[in-house]
């Protein structure tokens, strides 16, 4: 605490203009949206006030935050009603965002969000000057100066094209253009414009199948095309590397972002693969790390971008500080009992579901035979148990404790042994049965807690004890 | 156990009165609440009759010098040990009902939400004891909580 003396900043003056701006835009808006026609347009009017009202608390936020960075930590005061001042300590601080909108970047300013991995403590200096926010990123995160080209040896990876088609792909493309064309609709909808109505008009007629399936195809491929677009401004320049006992990530075109993790804090490492691209063998990697919200802010624990399994298998040992190896050990197999409860509940959860719904069509609840439809799912979710019980497996490797699970999405977690703060052992009656348990890992970092389902007894036994290895009273 | 029963009496009345009140009044709901009911009523008579005692034959808890371990669950069963070295905070909790019992909870946090203990239904004077003990070997060990 020796620059307590460190004078206080202040936002940029030209929040002033930004704010002015922006009134001076909303308002004939909203004087069209009263005057257009005999109704007042509640999506102008509405518009409008917000405008303005967000105008206003820019120039609140310009009037009352003031900031500094001293030797420890960055504080900040802002509020007018309600006053805020709230310090969050240098060395907690994870990422480094500079951005700018529009408005923003017509008159060179900048949104510098500064990170510590939890959403509450957290600060957004809306209003800086570019270089000002430059100087900031680079006073707090002195790992990711641009100019400074990392020797080989530290740069863990860097922005690949080969990237670009595996984040691109997504069932949800469609929506990426579909939301927008029902917005639009909606939008217009008070002028008069139907642009469905347009559409049908044009066809002659309600729409056919075909159309239907034409503009489907459209609209993927254009949310395809979005969402490359939208990945490539975002992952711009990619670079990864280590730097000084930390991971600093830097990447963006038009944001521009730099993470970094003190490997003091890195627990263990996760690969997400989901179900849909398993034959792409897609994956997503995360590292676990404490200090952090058990949801936490996915840019801080995601590592990488999607990438392929084998690439990220590769890159793990270099992520990791101390080099090892654990997503590639051999996992061991999870008793045959287990898959067997797998399908017993692929078939009766659809079974109890088809019960609830006989006891409500005899209530006269649910008519005719709606019963029946859960029975239906059955041939989807005997295939999945199978699923299920394939992606089961653990061991112990080293110092890391590795447990795979997972349908929809199989995750592999390797999680240090030191970052085991307990265990938990949970047998339900059918488990107590089939002589199977599930083992639970509380742990300080990642999401807090993993499981292992259905072990055998014995298997969960030789865990526990190997695990054990690391306890004591010797601190992490 | 009498605890137990008396909480489970307590929370089945709750449900199935409130239930029966919607199911009374709304004549539309009838079809839907009506099946509700029906299960609702067999699982609290389960509930009330049995699982306390089940419970109690169950529940098992032991403080040592380097880890604490409790047992508890009637149809699911869940060992959970936390080494002393990772413990956060030691609570008692004592409520109403509890007081008039003699009983106490005790609920042992680490940093991890899914590693915390509870042991419910301790004898006050027993709960005391093995607190304070657990606070001496606490304070006495080094460690860090994650």
């Amino acid at each position: 605490m020796t620059t307590a003396g460190e004078p206080w900043q202040r936002l940029d003056v030209r929040l002033v203009y930004q704010a002015l701006i922006r009134v001076a835009l909303s308002l004939p808006l909203g004087v069209v949206g009263v005057t257009v026609g005999d109704d007042p347009v509640w999506p102008l009017v509405a518009g409008s006030c917000a405008g303005v009202l967000g105008a206003l608390s820019t120039l609140v936020t310009w009037r009352t935050t003031r900031f500094r960075i001293t030797g420890e930590q960055v504080e900040m005061h802002t509020g007018w009603l309600a006053r805020r001042h709230r310090i969050v300590a240098r060395d907690r601080i994870r990422t480094v965002d500079v951005s700018a909108r529009l408005l923003q970047r017509v008159l060179r300013l900048r949104t510098v969000h500064i990170g510590s991995g939890d959403p509450g403590a957290s600060f957004d200096l809306n209003g800086l000057r570019e270089r000002q926010a430059a100087g900031l990123q680079l006073e707090l995160m002195p790992g990711a100066t641009p100019d400074r080209d990392p020797g080989e040896g530290t740069a863990i990876a860097r922005f690949r094209h080969a990237w670009i088609p595996l984040n691109v792909i997504s069932p949800w493309s469609v929506f990426a253009v579909a939301g927008p064309v029902f917005a639009l609709h909606w939008a217009l909808r008070p002028f008069g414009v139907d642009l469905f109505g347009a559409a049908r008009g044009l066809l002659g007629g309600p729409l056919p199948g075909w159309a239907v399936a034409v503009a489907l195809v459209v609209a993927y491929l254009a949310g395809t095309a979005v969402r490359a677009g939208a990945f490539i401004v975002e992952n711009w320049g990619f670079t990864l590397l280590r730097d000084g006992g930390a991971l600093v990530t830097r990447r963006g075109l038009l944001t521009t972002r730099t993470v970094q993790r003190a490997d003091r804090r890195i627990r263990g490492i996760a690969l997400d693969e989901p179900l849909l691209w398993r034959w792409l063998q897609l994956t997503r990697t995360r590292v676990l790390s404490t200090g952090q919200g058990a949801g936490g802010e996915a840019a801080v624990s995601d590592i990488l971008p999607r990438t392929r399994l084998a690439e990220a298998r590769e890159l793990a040992p270099r992520i990791l500080p101390d080099g090892a190896r654990p997503l590639e050990a051999v996992l061991r197999r999870h008793p045959r009992g287990a898959l067997t409860r797998r399908l017993g509940l692929a078939l009766y959860g659809p079974a109890l579901a088809s019960g609830a719904g006989l006891l409500f069509t005899l209530s006269g609840a649910i008519p005719g035979r709606w019963w029946l439809l859960p029975l239906a799912l059955i041939p989807v979710t005997v295939p999945l148990a199978v699923v299920a019980y394939r992606s089961l497996g653990h061991t112990v490797s080293g110092d890391y404790v590795v447990v795979r699970t997972g349908v929809f999405h199989r995750r592999t977690v390797a999680l240090q042994r030191r970052a085991v703060i307990g265990w938990t052992a949970s047998q339900s009656i059918f488990q107590r049965w089939g002589g199977r348990m599930t083992v639970g890992i509380p742990t300080g970092a990642g999401a807090r807690h993993y499981e292992a389902p259905d072990m055998s007894v014995r298997q969960a036994v030789t865990f526990l004890t190997e695990t054990a290895g690391a306890l004591g009273p010797e601190s992490p | 156990m009498l605890w137990r029963t008396i909480q489970a009496i307590l929370w089945g009345a709750g449900v199935l009165g409130v239930l029966t009140a919607i199911y009374g009044y709304a004549e539309v709901t009838r079809p839907w609440i009506g099946p509700v009911l029906l299960v609702a009523g067999v699982l609290y008579a389960v509930n009330i009759t049995i699982m306390p005692t089940w419970r109690y034959r169950v529940h098992r808890w032991e403080a040592t010098d380097d880890a604490v371990y409790a047992l508890t669950g009637w149809l699911t069963r869940r060992w959970q040990v936390v080494p002393v070295s990772r413990i956060q905070s030691i609570d008692t909790e004592i409520g109403p009902l509890q007081r008039r019992l003699g009983l106490a909870t005790i609920s042992v946090t680490t940093a991890s939400s899914e590693g915390k203990i509870t042991i419910e239904g301790v004898g006050t004077a027993t709960a005391e004891e093995a607190v304070d003990r657990l606070r001496r070997i606490t304070a006495a060990t080094a460690g860090d909580a994650t």
